[in-house]
């Protein structure tokens, strides 16, 4: 028998049906990609959450939870909130740098100026010893 | 399909949440008055060191387990939290309700919606620390008044993110502390502008499970950020007194009483 099934009936040994749920987004090439979303979630799980959307945004949704259960494989405890995390700490960092940075640029913006006034003030101003 | 959940608990590990043979319902269950939230609804007993009773009390606890039975199921969670050490349970359970809630919120991309509007906002920030910084350079240069800058590039969106350009690790620190996600200094630092994603929640399925609480009162364009911090801190306060039910009850499901 020619091995046609998806990589999800491949992991549970079962028949691949015509119509799998799974086979558009679990190819027999990546046994990782289900072997993780089968851990994390379950086929039963995964097969209810596809077989309710659209056929046309199931694609995204499979790596979604692929994406999920990726995550939470390498990291059991945090899973994805421990990325959110990260690049909230990212935005933070960044928010205090740009700040940062746009005091200094207002700094030295205000000194120019002062500086230029100053210059210009000075080069309009008559000859001092005129009035002594 | 295999059956991942039982409501008899039988294919549930060690841990004593195998409460088979006699009928759920009342019974010394993991808290002091009756079965966890997680055992109430699954309808079976709550045994002593029921792995999910320090976690979902009894009030709230149910509602925020239907969550995360309907989208981990209740014998992967189980699995899940018997291959962490207990100290770190709380934060695990902390973040798979948060992932659950996510997904029935928005069952196409669940969190990783809001990781794509994190990321956005990363580099939308980085593009503007570049831009700045030449700025500042230009500025510092004491010689004659630098040729005017490039035309101001307008913040261009990044091009649209696939899942697989998001990062797949974080190192987190081992001292990390979720209850810092809800800082009050930070918190200004976490109110994010994002573009939540308004899907109608928990559309899939029926069945005796019932919408998870709102998390967010008034979400000003924070979304996740603000549930996580509002779940972590439900949780972290029922951790802290076990016995105690919640007081501070968040928006009750419709038909929780």
């Amino acid at each position: 028998m020619t091995s046609t099934r998806c990589a999800a009936c491949k992991h549970l040994r079962r028949r691949c049906p015509p119509d799998c749920i799974f086979s558009p987004y679990f190819p027999s090439d990546n046994p990782q990609r289900f072997a993780y979303v089968h851990r994390i979630y379950g086929a039963s799980n995964i097969a209810k959450i596809l077989q309710d959307l659209p056929v046309h945004i199931r694609g995204e949704a499979a790596d979604s939870l692929y994406y999920e259960a990726h995550c939470r494989m390498k990291d059991p405890i945090h899973g994805c909130v421990g990325i959110i995390t990260l690049l909230h700490q990212q935005i933070y960092n960044a928010q205090t740098q740009l700040s940062k940075i746009q005091a200094e640029i207002a700094v030295l913006s205000a000194k120019a100026q002062t500086e230029s006034h100053y210059q210009h003030q000075v080069e309009h101003v008559p000859n001092v010893d005129e009035n002594f | 399909m295999s059956s991942k959940v039982s409501c008899d608990g039988t294919s549930v590990g060690a841990g004593g949440c195998g409460g088979a043979g006699s009928s759920g319902g009342g019974g010394g269950g993991g808290g002091s008055n009756g079965p966890c939230g997680a055992c109430k609804f699954l309808r079976r007993k709550c045994v002593p060191g029921c792995i999910f009773a320090p976690y979902f009390d009894q009030d709230q606890g149910a509602a925020y387990f239907a969550a995360v039975h309907k989208v981990f199921g209740a014998s992967n969670v189980s699995k899940l939290l018997l291959h962490i050490p207990v100290h770190k349970r709380l934060d695990a359970v902390v973040t798979i309700c948060y992932e659950a809630q996510s997904r029935l919120r928005d069952p196409v991309y669940g969190c990783v919606s809001h990781i794509f509007a994190l990321q956005q906002q990363v580099m939308n920030l980085q593009s503007d620390l570049s831009y700045l910084q030449g700025h500042l350079d230009g500025l510092q240069i004491p010689t004659p008044p630098p040729p005017p800058p490039p035309p101001v590039q307008p913040l261009v969106m990044p091009p649209v993110l696939s899942i697989s350009d998001l990062p797949t690790s974080a190192i987190v620190p081992p001292t990390y502390d979720l209850s810092s996600l809800f800082d009050p200094v930070g918190q200004t630092q976490w109110m994010l502008q994002l573009p939540h994603q308004q899907t109608d929640p928990c559309q899939y399925g029926g069945g005796a499970t019932r919408a998870p609480p709102e998390m967010s009162p008034s979400g000003s364009g924070a979304g996740g950020g603000d549930d996580l911090q509002e779940l972590a801190r439900e949780l972290l306060q029922q951790h802290a007194n076990p016995t105690v039910p919640c007081t501070r009850a968040p928006p009750l499901p419709p038909d929780s009483k």
